[in-house]
């Protein structure tokens, strides 16, 4: 990881998000080597905010234990590719929350849905066909006599 | 500097190394260590560093397997940054975190850019592959196939652009010698015979994909 002056890297510790959001849209625009620090410390502040988040949610969405934790691992992926770009970004805190929601909202294989509700009005279509055929005479129903 | 202003600064640096450490003691014990009439100063300075961390996380999820895991995938993401940028280490991690099998990928690569042939797939998984671990240059990796990996990923096409982004100091290409090849200098290649086989066009195809540029 490319180093800044230990006095500066105190120094970028010292911002609060929206200045640090500042200064990574500079350096990864500027392609600054520096930018990895940066980096570094956004993730830092996001990931503790993934934790929380996938963990809260994912509890309530019925996910295990293991699967809240690969949640937090595909969220902070994610969280840096959302970092890498040079677009402004929103408040680390923030946008880590919306894509730790995106990362437990996901499909999960194991995932207990809730039941479903049929619809209001079963299509019976198979009866429907029997009656018609019944009436139209191409079938008939059954007789015990004679069968 | 004077002597005051000298003991601001040793008190402001050592509450901020003991705040690195997690070790940090009651702001009183800080303002102790400088006079009196620096001591709004000194908490002035410590106010702004407590601010800018922001609410420290609840004490379970600081140290929870979740967050550490998380954190190391951070580690490995920036660690393995190069020539393309954090693409190779994100893919990895998301495929992992979401229990995508790389043939798996590979499948919906051959299905987005109708490649049927063996030697197609062949060449895809081994590009794949070789952009997973770092050895190809983000530079020359083509939108289309960037397009086709974030539908994989189900992420904005514009991150995987950007985080193929080579680091401003990566690491040089790691030299792997291809099989069969010797990695010490070249022998002039033989010239192809009328009856070589010609390159299988999905294999051209593959390889315009990785190796191509933005818009090949």
């Amino acid at each position: 990881m490319a180093q800044f002056d230990p006095i500066e890297e105190r120094a970028v510790e010292m911002l609060d998000d929206l200045q640090l959001e500042a200064l990574r849209a500079e350096t990864v625009a500027e392609d600054d080597k520096r930018f990895e620090f940066v980096l570094w410390i956004l993730c830092l502040r996001g990931v503790a905010v993934v934790e929380r988040v996938c963990r809260a949610r994912g509890t309530v969405q019925g996910l295990s234990e293991g699967e809240i934790e690969l949640a937090i691992e595909d969220a902070a992926a994610r969280l840096l590719l959302r970092l890498s770009r040079i677009e402004p970004q929103p408040e680390v805190h923030a946008l880590a929350a919306e894509i730790a929601v995106a990362c437990v909202d996901r499909p999960w294989p194991t995932q207990r849905r809730a039941p479903q509700l049929t619809p209001d009005t079963p299509e019976l279509r198979l009866v429907d066909e029997f009656a018609e055929a019944i009436e139209s005479g191409r079938i008939r129903p059954n007789d015990w006599e004679s069968s | 500097m004077s002597a005051a202003e000298d003991a601001v600064e040793r008190a402001f640096w050592q509450a901020l190394e003991d705040l690195k450490q997690g070790a940090e003691k009651p702001i009183e014990d800080y303002l102790r260590l400088v006079p009196r009439e620096q001591r709004q100063e000194l908490a002035q300075l410590l106010a702004d560093v407590l601010l800018a961390r922001g609410p420290g996380p609840a004490p379970d999820g600081a140290e929870s397997e979740g967050y550490k895991r998380a954190l190391a995938v951070v580690d490995e993401v920036l660690d393995a940054r190069g020539e393309a940028g954090i693409l190779p280490g994100a893919l990895k991690a998301m495929r992992n975190a979401r229990g995508i099998e790389p043939d798996a990928v590979v499948e919906r690569l051959a299905a987005d850019f109708e490649v049927e042939g063996e030697e197609g797939r062949q060449a895809l998984a081994r590009n794949y592959h070789r952009l997973e671990t770092g050895m190809l240059l983000g530079s020359k990796l083509s939108r289309r196939l960037l397009s086709s990996l974030a539908s994989v990923f189900d992420v904005d096409p514009a991150e995987l652009l950007a985080a193929a982004r080579p680091a401003a100091e990566g690491p040089s290409l790691r030299s792997v010698p291809a099989m069969g090849r010797s990695a010490g200098p070249q022998e002039p290649s033989p010239s192809r015979s009328s009856s070589e086989r010609l390159p299988d066009p999905e294999v051209e195809l593959v390889e315009r994909l990785f190796h191509g540029g933005p818009e090949a």
